[in-house]
């Protein structure tokens, strides 16, 4: 079945945020700081507000109260609020907000808005002065933040007959979705309407709520759609409060869409992070056990937790472990969980370890992988759920030809005097579920409507709730509506996580299979119900705050797997880096819509090569914020980078974790693309290269 | 966006005369796809605005008296893919696709990427970041700043922006004239001449005279410049400026295994602040074997001269390896 | 300053009074309502905003909007088949899965239509480069490709 909404997206008609125009809207802009750290002394808005047409310049706005860091039991990307301090605490901080007529005059009135500020010293980067660390399990001390740790690894890797200690650097990076931030807010009568690209709904409703000091049943979000989001739309935005002030004041309508230099510099990103690893192994190929000491540049206002070592600590079955993870506070807007946020950065980190440690036993690391796989959860003791690491080695080895590389590094030339590398790496990625409830209506016409919580950022969750409720109902996949990201059908409980279809589905089959004896009853009949999650958590999630179960569950531990196997060709001369061919064999559970599914997997590599290739926010420790905040600065991937990749899946369903059996996918298939981008490098030019991107630059 | 005032004239006497009019605060738009978008971002702000994209008068491409002459005002997606370029100037017309993108060359114009202005995002940055060229006096924030992408030749103190464009590498290679047309008549200049280094004046980025308009580029007709490619390598493999480009040009002469240097043309893109014409290492190259010892010699000699800041030397490596590539794999393509 | 100015979009004539700092990519969107061309970045990086000038594909966010006076300007929105079914591309673009998110996707189409009327759709490189002015987030590549082949291959054929 081809995804439910393509035809709506082919035609220009599905309607993002910003494509809002209702009657008597008027544009917004932001002015924005110039400075990384200090304080604001004065905003000089004169000669903004004598441009005619502009209506209302915002810089102090005593009304919006606090809305609390998402990760720190609030609604919003930060703690931080712009618009109402004096505080500059990162470079390209809104400063002003300008309302007018029409776009351009916001824009040029926004221009002619200046500051004078006292500039206090800063550090953007890992390596700056006045970069300060903090041990996160002591500055967080939440359980599920405690540095993970069994056996004696320290022990064991320096009683080992070989060992790794290496350092693996990751740049900051941007998750840059095509559609900007942006906003289109109305108040229609005492009830604020917000159009806006989320994928948490519920965070924007209950944190605008806490903000303006409004029931949040007064406030409806709209988000039927997003133009990618990648974990950057996770939460309440900067600007959304503002923006319904301003709307409010002014009793029109207000659009903002942010620059794309704004959205980089006010969008959480992937955080700058370096990996020290340590692996032990003894000569018959058994890995003795794995170190993971993480730093994470985090901001100077909040503590943006890192979870690394949950996976790095169960790619192997290792008997012992040690992980550390520190949080270092430097002044940037605070960041986010860009795409397998943590699971990308571990992966890459341990399996270029892993991928070392094989060449030193003299080792195929594709046999290394095979015979170290677990057999239970390394850190729990309990069994896994499902696991088949093993069989997408095995299948994805086939598919790509492993048995033909030749072992020698650096051996394998072209004719066009090319260098030819093959790599592999695993991931894994926590499966999780959240709540969700389902409203399953049947109508007399023969049609469905299903609501449920969810949003659409082009995973095609719509496409996997309407082939599962097809399939219950035996109806034509056509007559079944679905709406999400509508906080007026359901909570619309963030989306993210790869927990979106692993939550949506088994409610809407509970509900569905609720409703399917009353078929032949009076229509329309509606049936709603949960998926199976406590109450207590579905009343939680009520509240706009973000309630997750998993991957450790009583009973079991449940993550979701991948092998990808990836070919390089190192130019002669210019060492020109390119992809021409991956394949990537997925275990994520039953497979709820394969076309979207194998679309998923695809990007997500796309994702993993740009990571590996390319992307990388520049940093200036002179004037603070990112040098490259432009798309043709930040280079992600275009058509032309990419090559062939095959996708296949184990597609056996998880049956402990949910009654759909569905595992999580959009997440687990970038980690470990990196890993196995490095581990080609290698192999093909015999440099091991620690930190990304790896660029011709490295290899000149 | 400051306002501006809009002007349309129907022809050309009337675009000179309203830029004469002007002054200095009166810019021509052609394509937008330098001048709109640096207005919008701040760094551009004039007070008014001749458009000329559909000046009829500009918009022709013909071959004559041994000469191709191409409009100021033609389309890049068209000169790109006009036979008789393809055919007469392979590297012409393969620095023009491996520009920008097709909807961008749809919109830009010859003339209007000969003036295209530096990428340095510095120097579109805006404020907080000192920019001579922007800015005149306020310094140079790339030096010791984010320098990966900036140029290593040509470079002074106070700039070391990158010439960003492709089509005037290949243009510098094979000895392109532009007219020009201004308040006090016609003339001709090498497009080797246009872009004056920056020295310590980075904000003259040409050499017009006021009121002048660029009208056409003339390319003489050569044997070298048929025998011809361009090579681009960049942080993605489409759609992004070079790390380092080159427009070659050879013509060898002899049995296929001794093959020697009749003529060659070499020019650099992407590793300096002006398109980079290497006459030292063309000459060093005629009358010996293009071998690939004798390729990367050339490259080595094109890159003399190199001073690289933090993150770019690779490019004085790269430069090298691109010469050299260029020209190997144009040898073999010809033998 | 204002400046009269007469254009169509997808055959519909249109006379607007404009800004001549308005962007084409404002016009339609802001005061016209077509919001099939998106916004990426407003600055010529991205190709979310492509339309067909007089048809040939252009970013309309750097194009001044006064500078279609007397032109046709096609979006996403009028490039429907005879009878208003949908072109052959966005039908290639549905049975290959050519798209995630979407958001991107009217540039694309826009496009990879005059990708193969230019003649740019030969082989599968060529549908590479001439399509890299289209960046897609999601990394619906492969798909496009394939979307834009297959449309092609039809279109030679009939």
């Amino acid at each position: 079945m081809s995804r439910v909404d393509a035809r709506d997206k082919v035609r220009g008609a599905a309607l993002y945020g910003s494509d809002q125009v209702p009657d008597g809207l008027a544009h917004a802009a932001f002015a924005t700081a110039t400075i990384d750290r200090g304080q604001i002394t004065e905003v000089d808005t004169t000669r903004a507000s004598e441009v005619p047409g502009v209506r209302l310049v915002l810089t102090h706005i005593d009304e919006l109260r606090p809305a609390g860091f998402v990760m720190g039991g609030g609604f919003a990307v930060q703690s931080f609020q712009p618009l109402t301090t004096d505080r500059i605490a990162y470079k390209g901080q809104p400063i002003a907000l300008v309302v007018a007529d029409d776009p351009v005059t916001a824009t040029y009135a926004a221009s002619l808005i200046g500051a004078t500020y006292v500039t206090e010293p800063f550090a953007v980067s890992l390596d700056d002065p006045g970069a300060t660390a903090v041990v996160q399990e002591e500055a967080i001390p939440l359980p599920f933040l405690k540095d993970i740790k069994f056996g004696d690894a320290d022990a064991a890797i320096a009683g080992s007959d070989v060992r790794v200690e290496q350092t693996y650097d990751h740049p900051p990076q941007n998750p840059a979705p095509m559609e900007l931030l942006a906003s289109v807010v109305e108040w229609r009568g005492d009830t604020l309407v917000v159009h806006e690209g989320t994928q948490n709904a519920a965070a924007v409703r209950n944190g605008l709520a806490q903000q303006l000091g409004l029931d949040a049943s007064k406030i409806e979000v709209i988000s039927p759609y997003l133009g990618g989001a990648f974990g950057q739309k996770n939460s309440l935005q900067n600007h959304t409060g503002p923006l319904a002030v301003a709307a409010r004041r002014l009793g029109r309508p207000v659009k903002l869409v942010l620059t794309r230099p704004q959205t980089f510099h006010s969008g959480s990103f992937r955080p700058q992070s370096r990996h020290r690893i340590k692996v032990g192994a003894d000569r018959g190929g058994r890995l003795t056990a794995i170190v993971h000491e993480a730093d994470q540049q985090t901001s100077r206002h909040d503590l943006f937790p890192a979870t690394f070592t949950e996976v790095s600590s169960r790619l192997y079955g290792v008997p012992a472990f040690r992980g550390r993870q520190r949080l270092v506070q430097t002044d940037v807007q605070t960041p986010g969980y860009m795409r397998a946020p943590f699971e990308h950065p571990a992966a890459w980190a341990v399996e270029s370890a892993v991928d070392e440690i094989s060449y030193q036993l003299g080792m195929d690391p594709l046999e290394l992988k095979l015979a170290n796989d677990a057999t239970h959860d390394p850190v729990t003791g309990l069994p896994f759920s499902s696991r088949h690491v093993s069989e997408c080695l095995r299948r994805g080895a086939e598919m790509f030809g492993w048995s033909r590389r030749p072992a020698r590094p650096g051996s394998w030339l072209d004719p066009d005097g090319a260098q030819i590398g093959w790599g592999v790496a695993i991931g894994a990625y926590p499966a999780s579920m959240t709540p969700a409830v389902a409203r399953v209506t049947a109508n007399a016409d023969g049609t469905f409507q299903i609501d449920v919580d969810g949003h659409e950022m082009g995973q095609g969750i719509r496409s996997a709730i309407a082939l599962l409720a097809a399939e219950l109902l035996e109806a034509d996949p056509a007559l079944i509506r679905v709406g999400v990201g509508d906080t007026r059908v359901a909570t619309q409980h963030l989306t993210a996580g790869s927990w979106g279809t692993a939550s949506a589905l088994p409610a809407v089959r509970a509900a569905v299979l609720e409703l399917r004896p009353q078929l032949g009853g009076t229509l329309p009949v509606t049936v709603t119900a949960s998926n199976g999650l406590p109450e207590a958590m579905v009343e939680r999630a009520r509240t706009g705050l973000v309630t997750l179960a998993g991957p450790v569950y009583d009973s079991f531990v449940t993550f979701s797997y991948v092998a990808h196997f990836v070919e390089v060709r190192v130019e002669k001369g210019t060492r020109r880096i390119r992809v021409p061919r991956v394949v990537s064999v997925a275990d994520c559970g039953a497979v709820a819509s394969p076309v979207t599914a194998a679309s998923q997997v695809r990007g997500a590599v796309t994702w993993g090569l740009g990571a590996a290739l390319r992307e990388h926010l520049e940093l200036d420790s002179r004037y603070g914020g990112f040098v490259n905040a432009t798309l043709e600065e930040y280079p992600v991937s275009v058509n032309a980078d990419i090559g062939q990749i095959d996708v296949d899946f184990i597609d056996k369903p998880d049956y402990q974790l949910n009654p759909v059996g569905v595992k999580g996918l959009g997440e687990v298939s970038m980690v470990g693309v990196a890993g196995a981008v490095s581990n080609a490098v290698f192999h093909a030019t015999g440099r091991r290269i620690r930190k990304l991107p790896i660029t011709l630059a490295d290899l000149l | 966006m400051l306002p501006f005032t809009y002007f349309r004239p129907r022809t050309l006497d009337e675009a000179i005369e309203a830029l004469r009019a002007g002054g200095e605060s009166t810019k021509l738009l052609a394509g937008g796809t330098t001048l709109y978008d640096m207005m919008k971002i701040g760094v551009e702000a004039p007070a008014a605005v001749v458009d000329i994209h559909l000046l009829r008068e500009l918009d022709h491409l013909e071959v004559r008296a041994g000469e191709l002459v191409i409009g100021a005002g033609a389309r890049m997606s068209a000169v790109s893919a006009h036979p008789e370029v393809r055919r007469l100037f392979p590297a012409v017309s393969e620095s023009l696709w491996r520009s920008a993108s097709q909807q961008l060359r749809n919109m830009a114009t010859i003339g209007g990427n000969l003036m295209q202005r530096t990428r340095c995002a510095y120097f579109r940055g805006g404020v907080p970041y000192p920019c001579n060229k922007r800015d005149p006096g306020t310094g140079c924030a790339a030096r010791d700043g984010v320098d990966g992408g900036m140029a290593v030749l040509g470079t002074s103190d106070d700039c070391i922006a990158t010439y960003p464009g492709d089509l005037a590498v290949a243009l510098v290679a094979f000895d392109a004239v532009v007219d020009v047309l201004g308040p006090d008549g016609a003339r001709s200049l090498p497009v080797a001449q246009l872009r004056p280094l920056p020295g310590d004046t980075p904000h003259v980025e040409h050499v017009l005279r006021p009121g002048e308009v660029i009208t056409q580029v003339r390319l003489p007709i050569t044997a070298v410049a048929a025998k011809s490619a361009y090579l681009k390598i960049r942080p993605r493999e489409s759609y992004a400026f070079a790390f380092a480009s080159a427009a070659v040009g050879l013509v060898l002469a002899g049995s296929p295994a001794e093959a020697a240097v009749i003529e060659c043309r070499i020019a650099l893109g992407g590793v300096s602040t002006v398109p980079w014409r290497a006459a030292a290492a063309e000459q060093w190259l005629i009358g010996r074997p293009l071998t690939e010892d004798a390729a990367r010699t050339a490259g080595e000699i094109a890159m003399r001269g190199a001073e690289p800041g933090r993150a770019n030397a690779f490019k004085v490596e790269l430069g090298v390896h691109t010469v050299a590539q260029s020209l190997l794999s144009l040898s073999r393509s010809e033998s | 300053m204002v400046v009269p100015t007469t254009f169509t979009v997808n055959d519909t004539h249109q006379q607007l009074d404009l800004d001549p700092r308005e962007s084409l990519l404002d016009v339609l969107r802001e005061r016209l309502r077509i919001t099939g061309p998106k916004k990426g970045c407003d600055q010529g990086h991205c190709g979310a905003c492509t339309v067909h000038l007089d048809g040939q594909r252009v970013l309309s966010c750097l194009t001044p909007a006064v500078q279609v006076e007397g032109r046709h300007v096609t979006t996403i929105e009028g490039i429907s088949g005879p009878g208003g079914g949908l072109h052959p591309l966005q039908e290639a673009f549905i049975e290959n899965d050519a798209l995630q998110c979407g958001y991107c996707t009217p540039g694309q189409i826009m496009s990879g239509i005059a990708c193969i009327a230019e003649g740019n759709a030969g082989t599968d490189d060529d549908i590479r480069e001439y399509m890299s002015g289209n960046v897609c987030r999601c990394g619906a590549y492969p798909g496009i490709v394939a979307a834009i082949r297959q449309c092609a291959h039809r279109t030679e054929a009939s």
